[in-house]
């Protein structure tokens, strides 16, 4: 199985394009932020502190969805394999499907996981160029065991969606579809508290907008005591509710164990659904 | 007689298409065994079926005494299948596609070594080890491919249509590869191809039409039972030349000022064209070739590559 993912990861790293398009999604993000989004949220507030802030929101939000478009783009692999015909050569050896298919989980799991990584690093410098404080050494520990409990629903709920996709191309147009939705059903182009109450709704069920709701939380903390000192208690629950820090369903506010709970669930269920389906499929 | 491969009564349908219509043979071990045919004749699919790739629908089928369907596994270990298409990483260079290759069964370190240095010697790949297999041309893909099935030193070598899609140097070159590999190792080999002339190198055919089998034998028997060989005569004087083939029973086609004459046996022209010395101004004497047993099974249903 190792061997089978060192093959995967090999072929996905070499691929230039592969790479780059699997980040698309994080470029449209920053490109967005830099170009109106930042402006548009930090501009007419004179609260200290506010534009660190709002960084650290972009960069909760954009590593939560990188482990997203990036195990989809190491998941291709999959689908060329079968589409190619090319995983006949591994079923004639003395392999199992299980082996085969779990090299290619393994893969998108390291690729997700890799990226992901890098862009919490790279995102890490960006605030560090603006002048913002790097985070403290327990909260960058959070982050990392968060990271890898994102991968792993990640990984299990690209898996899933894969299982279905046996033509190469359908399957890029679901991924750029899905690398371009993952932003607003994470309410990172726009801040939930500005969609309607159907989309929000979308977005608080929405397995991968709990991850980001979660390194919000842990990211912007520290951020946050600092802007909102001697602010109004309700004030700050409701701009960290607009912005998707929280949500909030009815009365009751989300908390860090319900967002750990379903990352959990749905990297089991989404497993679970996809080895069904796989196994289903493979005959 | 030792058989490496057993196949009773094979059946497998795609839905309402029948592709393999219980066909029934055997491969004796060390040999090279051909089965030839026109496209969808069944020849992939029984390759498939005998790789433990597609389930057939009914038969049985012995590899090496493991029954097919009990123990796949044991079964993978012993053979190595070339495919039709080119199927290693484009991305990977030639080594790291064998290597990788080479973990499926299993070898590691010092062995794994041994065993790609030893498959790039047969096909003689050393020279484009290095290069990505995307960057290979046809042949040398084709060589890296066959390094890749014999990278575990299997026992029963398959290879579906090896040489379709190379031009003709390269093609004789791979031929050569695979001849060369099966009297060195005494290797079974089982090939399919639609080319006449590569399946009478083997020693063995069975010729696959619709499904069935349409005809067995080694290349010289199929000659023998299948094709003629022909007498062509030019005359000086036509009369007498129909005359000595009337008293001698032969039909004859006239065909653009030539007599053309089937014969069972090519000695047999010998007292013919004595008697007719005087009146011939040529002839030829033209022994039945492959192409022929397979026009003559076939019919006009060959498709020429």
């Amino acid at each position: 199985m190792l061997n089978l993912a060192i093959r995967n990861l090999k072929i996905f790293f070499r691929q230039k394009s592969a790479v780059f398009f699997s980040l698309l999604g994080v470029f449209i993000v920053m490109g967005l932020y830099l170009l109106f989004l930042g402006d548009a949220y930090v501009g007419n507030s004179t609260l200290p502190g506010m534009k660190s802030l709002m960084d650290h929101w972009l960069i909760a939000g954009i590593v939560s969805i990188t482990s997203i478009t990036t195990t989809m783009g190491a998941f291709e692999i999959m689908v060329i394999d079968r589409a190619n015909h090319r995983d006949k050569d591994f079923f004639a050896a003395p392999m199992s499907r299980r082996t085969i298919v779990g090299g290619y989980i393994l893969c998108a799991f390291l690729v997700g996981l890799i990226m992901t990584l890098l862009s919490f690093v790279i995102g890490e410098l960006y605030i560090l160029s603006q002048g913002g404080h790097v985070l403290q050494f327990t909260v960058i520990l959070q982050m990392l065991g968060v990271i890898l409990l994102s991968t792993m629903m990640s990984s299990s709920f690209v898996f899933f969606l894969v299982s279905f996709f046996s033509s190469i191309s359908a399957f890029s147009t679901a991924s750029t579809v899905l690398g371009t939705m993952v932003g607003f059903l994470t309410g990172i182009y726009v801040p939930i508290g500005n969609m309607p109450d159907s989309v929000q709704w979308l977005i608080k069920t929405f397995p991968v907008a709990h991850s980001g709701a979660l390194m919000r939380q842990i990211m912007m903390k520290e951020a946050a005591a600092f802007t909102f000192a001697g602010v109004p208690l309700e004030y700050r629950a409701g701009f960290e509710e607009f912005i998707g820090v929280y949500f909030l369903y009815g009365e009751w506010k989300s908390s860090p164990a319900l967002h750990l709970a379903v990352m959990a669930g749905s990297a089991v269920l989404f497993f679970i659904l996809a080895t069904w389906n796989v196994s289903r499929k493979y005959k | 007689m030792d058989k490496i491969i057993q196949v009773d009564q094979l059946y497998k349908s795609y839905g309402a298409l029948q592709a393999v219509k219980g066909i029934s043979f055997y491969v004796e071990r060390g040999k090279l065994f051909a089965f030839l045919g026109p496209n969808g004749a069944g020849k992939s699919t029984t390759i498939d079926i005998l790789c433990t790739l597609l389930k057939p629908d009914r038969g049985e089928v012995l590899i090496d005494g493991i029954a097919l369907g009990q123990n796949n596994d044991a079964i993978r270990k012993q053979i190595g299948v070339v495919f039709q298409e080119s199927l290693l990483d484009p991305q990977l260079t030639v080594l790291e596609n064998l290597q990788t290759r080479g973990r499926f069964y299993g070898l590691q370190g010092n062995e794994l070594q041994k065993a790609v240095e030893r498959a790039l010697t047969v096909v003689e790949a050393h020279e484009f080890a290095k290069q990505t297999y995307g960057n290979c041309s046809g042949g040398q893909r084709r060589r890296a491919d066959i390094a890749r099935a014999l990278i575990h030193t299997p026992k029963i070598l398959f290879l579906d249509e090896p040489t379709t899609g190379l031009d003709p140097k390269t093609k004789e070159n791979v031929w050569q590869t695979i001849e060369n590999l099966q009297k060195q190792s005494g290797m079974t080999v089982f090939l399919t191809t639609h080319y006449m002339e590569e399946a009478a190198k083997a020693d063995y055919i069975i010729l696959l039409q619709k499904g069935e089998i349409a005809a067995k034998g080694t290349p010289y028997d199929l000659q023998d039972r299948y094709s003629s060989d022909t007498m062509r005569l030019k005359a000086r004087n036509p009369e007498k030349i129909e005359r000595v083939l009337a008293e001698n029973q032969l039909p004859f086609e006239f065909k653009n000022g030539i007599h053309v004459v089937a014969l069972t046996d090519t000695l047999l022209a010998i007292p013919l064209i004595q008697a007719m010395q005087e009146d011939l101004e040529s002839f030829e004497v033209v022994h039945g070739s492959m192409e022929d047993v397979f026009l003559n099974i076939i019919g006009g249903e060959w498709e020429h590559a």
